[in-house]
């Protein structure tokens, strides 16, 4: 049983595939829709691969609603299908921020807006982590302004985890500024911006501050325990 | 009374309030007696339709792949406007009870007749479905999906609901 691409009502366009899913465009009762599908990785043994496949899929479902919970805008969630593997989700219209942070580099940055994207970045993710959610893949192609609003949309949510060490928040932070610097170092210095806005909305600010020089220092994912 | 389309069938929904006779058809469904077999739904939980098509969207997927949780399609269609995995709890919270008088009747595919004959078994006052978002009750809904103020400040109450409809099973 696979997913129909025929072009009738109710079809799939792909928009997107990655290491873990395809995403497609589709409608769901009428509403413009994005369908995620996870698919099985054929090298796993069947049944393992058909329980982490499922646990992923939920996990996903779970940190999207916790998410909301805590007040972090995501998409709306549709419907989840365990047996095709799929998440349904809003269709959010709107550039993700890494084209608009590309195109400050092309064609100059405009201030306000930059001003704006990256309080609202820091902002975002200081409540995520207050909540004990870590997002996991921080960059800015999972992040969405939504047209008319200019409101932060968090979308991909596939490898977060609930955790309040703030190891994992800073590395959650670290694995942004690499991207940032990687790909829109002229855009001028937006993480002391994202920074600012994230010691604001977050509690536990110092901590994390502390553990992310130290990430800096290092590199992530390695303990000093010999 | 308005009919809108689920994944290729058809789902009629009409809204009552003043409903005098709940407890009969309270018993009418629960001894199985009622003709044509309706949903009926707590309208005061209900502040947008869309909710209710995501839960009938779900309703349906489970027919077709004959998982349906609880015994027919249309209770299926109450227990999956809830949030909790709990049947009989969600059963009684979405559904209705001796004393609702604000109901949201819902049917899959029904034709003209049936939903003519529905509108006679239920002794109320047929309303537009543009009142369910004045006549929800905010304060109830919150409760039952345990929505924080927080969500509603980056979200609607329906899309709030909607998201804890299609994550349900996954928590």
């Amino acid at each position: 049983m696979g997913i129909n691409q025929d072009g009738k009502e109710g079809s799939l366009i792909l928009l997107k595939q990655g290491a873990e899913a395809r995403v497609f465009e589709s409608t769901f009762v009428g509403m413009r829709s994005i369908v995620k599908e996870r698919f099985s990785k054929k090298y796993r043994h069947p049944s393992l691969d058909a329980k982490l496949t499922l646990k992923r899929l939920n996990a996903e479902a779970r940190c999207v609603a916790k998410a909301r919970c805590l007040g972090v805008s995501t998409p709306v969630l549709y419907a989840l299908d365990p047996v095709l593997h799929t998440l349904t989700f809003e269709y959010v219209e709107g550039p993700a921020v890494k084209e608009i942070f590309l195109d400050f580099g092309l064609n100059g940055v405009n201030q306000e807006l930059m001003n704006d994207v990256a309080a609202q970045i820091g902002y975002t993710i200081g409540k995520l982590h207050d909540g004990g959610l870590i997002h996991g893949d921080l960059t800015t192609s999972n992040m969405l302004l939504q047209n008319g609003t200019n409101q932060l949309v968090l979308i991909d949510f596939g490898l977060s985890f609930m955790s309040t060490l703030p190891e994992d928040k800073a590395v959650d932070l670290y694995v942004l500024e690499r991207a940032l610097l990687s790909m829109h170092s002229s855009c001028g210095n937006v993480m002391d911006q994202i920074l600012a806005a994230y010691r604001k909305s977050s509690k536990q600010w110092s901590s994390t501050w502390n553990k992310l020089a130290q990430v800096r220092q290092r590199g992530r994912k390695r303990t000093m325990v010999g | 009374m308005k009919v809108f389309e689920v994944d290729g069938s058809a789902l009629s929904l009409a809204l009552f309030t003043d409903v005098m006779n709940s407890n009969e058809l309270l018993d009418a469904m629960q001894s199985a007696t009622l003709e044509p077999e309706v949903a009926f739904l707590n309208a005061s939980l209900v502040p947008d339709v869309f909710p209710v098509l995501v839960a009938a969207h779900k309703t349906l997927l489970a027919k077709s792949r004959e998982t349906l949780t609880t015994r027919t399609l249309h209770s299926e269609l109450v227990y999956n406007y809830s949030g909790s995995k709990h049947i009989s709890e969600s059963l009684k919270r979405c559904g209705i009870s001796k004393d609702s008088t604000y109901v949201l009747v819902a049917r899959f595919d029904a034709s003209l007749d049936e939903m003519k004959s529905i509108e006679k078994l239920i002794n109320g006052k047929e309303i537009d479905l543009e009142e369910l978002e004045g006549r929800a009750n905010q304060a109830q809904i919150q409760k039952h999906y345990k929505i924080s103020g927080l969500e509603l400040g980056i979200s609607s109450l329906a899309n709030a609901i909607t998201c804890r409809i299609a994550a349900r099973d996954a928590l």
